[in-house]
């Protein structure tokens, strides 16, 4: 599985990194997710949480891509 | 909660379409607990919009998707007034009114202060700050959670995080309290209000003049940061500064104080939610998360209509007021399963409690790092509670942020 966040959604609310903190993080300055605008692989043992994140996402911003 | 017809409701205007039901709701009464999220619930799943004679009139929608699309959208809702009873407001509230793309340089002069790093810089000192007042109350057997406890600790943690001395939480709190009990929209509370507006820019003047003409900002001090910033190449101003400084002290104080009492309310109920995340304290974010969907303090939010717009089937006009029902949304059994239970693990909650879009809470970090702080370290000291009081606890209206007005909580002090 991949995932991406779209950058023009995403709003810094933080639930992603703070549900997925294995594999997201924030960038230091704002509190956006760091990997706004890019596609990542998402490891297998990351998948649950994952898919909570962008579950949980206000505005919808992370979109996962199912292999 | 439907008032009677009274001068303070308008005629409904012709255009509203024979789909959308028509209401006279004035939400601003104090009410028993549970009232307002129970009105929401009815709302919602009686139709997605309403019509509300309430004031001059305003479009109020009820479901999530809609009220998602209503923060999504700027462009078609402004942010130029945020009370759909008063479209023309007297204040201003930078950011908070300021729409796209202006808005988004005041967020970058902001966003850092509130950030998770700088949360994280502050945490240990909120934790202290907590402790000093969880243990000074245990002696006790008993408080007013909202007095004693949910007023000062975000007061305490916001002025420290900001640089000024948390002991004026004490000149704070009353101000506070004032403004919004004027806010909620109680017409015999405005002068209140205005007093109290009066009173919190005055300390932001003398903080500022405390700190005009030094070389370089001070470490760790928002007054002094602002003073030494630059928007488009010009020092933001002593006017702007004091409009940023009042708002985020209305936004950020009562609050995370309202949604405290929700939360200490339920723990107080809800022994066997206690002891598990006495257990299990790393399920504290996440029950955090779960009072802010389910006993959301925003009962609406209001936004004013740039451009003529169909939205979902009613026909707005530039300069209408919309009402986005939060608090309906957050219950939408359409996004969540068990929308009326506390479920104290939920995943996927993706609820609209910190609003959406550009204006997304500024504070929701701190927001949450203050309850998780304050749910950890009262379970530590004060494991057992239960709310001391037979007679129904009452909420704070609707027109501003809900708020138990009082919560007694009593417990056993060991011998």
């Amino acid at each position: 599985m991949k995932l991406t966040v779209h950058a023009d959604k995403c709003r810094g609310h933080g639930l992603c990194y703070s549900i997925a903190p294995g594999l997201l993080e924030d960038d230091d300055d704002e509190g956006y997710v760091s990997i706004r605008g890019q596609v990542i692989d998402v490891p297998l043992d990351q998948v649950d949480a994952i898919r909570n994140a962008a579950a949980s996402c206000p505005e919808g911003a992370i979109e996962l891509i199912e292999d | 909660m439907t008032s009677t017809a009274t001068g303070d409701h308008t005629d409904v205007p012709e255009r509203v379409p024979s789909g959308c039901p028509v209401i006279h709701l004035d939400a601003s009464p104090p009410l028993e607990v549970g009232s307002h999220w129970h009105k929401a619930n009815e709302l919602r799943e009686a139709s997605p919009t309403f019509f509300n004679t309430h004031a001059q009139g305003y479009w109020v929608f009820t479901r999530y998707d809609e009220v998602r699309e209503m923060y999504q959208h700027p462009e078609i809702f402004s942010s130029e007034s945020i009370t759909p009873w008063e479209p023309e407001p007297a204040y201003r509230f930078v950011p908070t009114q300021i729409d796209p793309p202006e808005h988004a340089k005041f967020r970058q002069l902001l966003s850092r202060w509130f950030s998770p790093n700088a949360v994280n810089r502050i945490t240990p000192e909120a934790h202290e700050l907590a402790r000093r007042l969880v243990t000074d109350l245990a002696a006790r057997g008993e408080c007013d959670f909202v007095a004693d406890f949910a007023m000062r600790l975000p007061t305490e943690v916001f002025l420290t995080i900001i640089g000024v001395p948390h002991a004026d939480a004490d000149l704070f709190v009353p101000w506070v309290e004032d403004f919004f009990a004027g806010f909620g929209g109680d017409l015999e509370q405005q002068q209140a209000m205005v007093d109290a507006l009066g009173g919190i820019r005055q300390y932001w003047v003398d903080v500022l003049e405390a700190r005009r003409g030094e070389a370089t900002p001070r470490e760790n001090d928002f007054a002094s940061y602002l003073l030494h910033s630059t928007i488009d190449g010009e020092p933001v101003g002593d006017d702007l500064i004091l409009d940023i400084l009042t708002v985020l002290v209305l936004a950020g104080l009562d609050t995370t104080r309202g949604q405290l009492g929700y939360l200490f309310r339920h723990l107080a109920e809800n022994p066997a939610d206690r002891r598990r995340l006495i257990a299990e304290p790393e399920l504290i974010p996440s029950a955090v998360e779960e009072s802010l969907r389910l006993y959301t303090i925003i009962f609406g939010d209001g936004r004013k209509v740039a451009q003529d717009t169909d939205f979902h089937g009613c026909p707005l006009r530039k300069g209408d007021m919309v009402y986005g029902l939060v608090s309906g949304a957050n219950r939408d059994p359409r996004m969540y399963d068990l929308p009326d239970e506390f479920v104290l693990d939920r995943k996927a909650n993706n609820h609209l409690g910190f609003a959406g879009g550009p204006h997304r809470c500024l504070g929701s970090h701190l927001a949450r790092r203050v309850m998780q702080v304050a749910v950890e370290e009262w379970l530590r000291v004060i494991p057992d509670f239960e709310v001391a009081t037979d007679q129904p606890l009452m909420e704070r209206g609707g027109g501003a942020m809900m708020t138990l007005l009082s919560l007694p909580l009593r417990w056993e002090v060991p011998a």
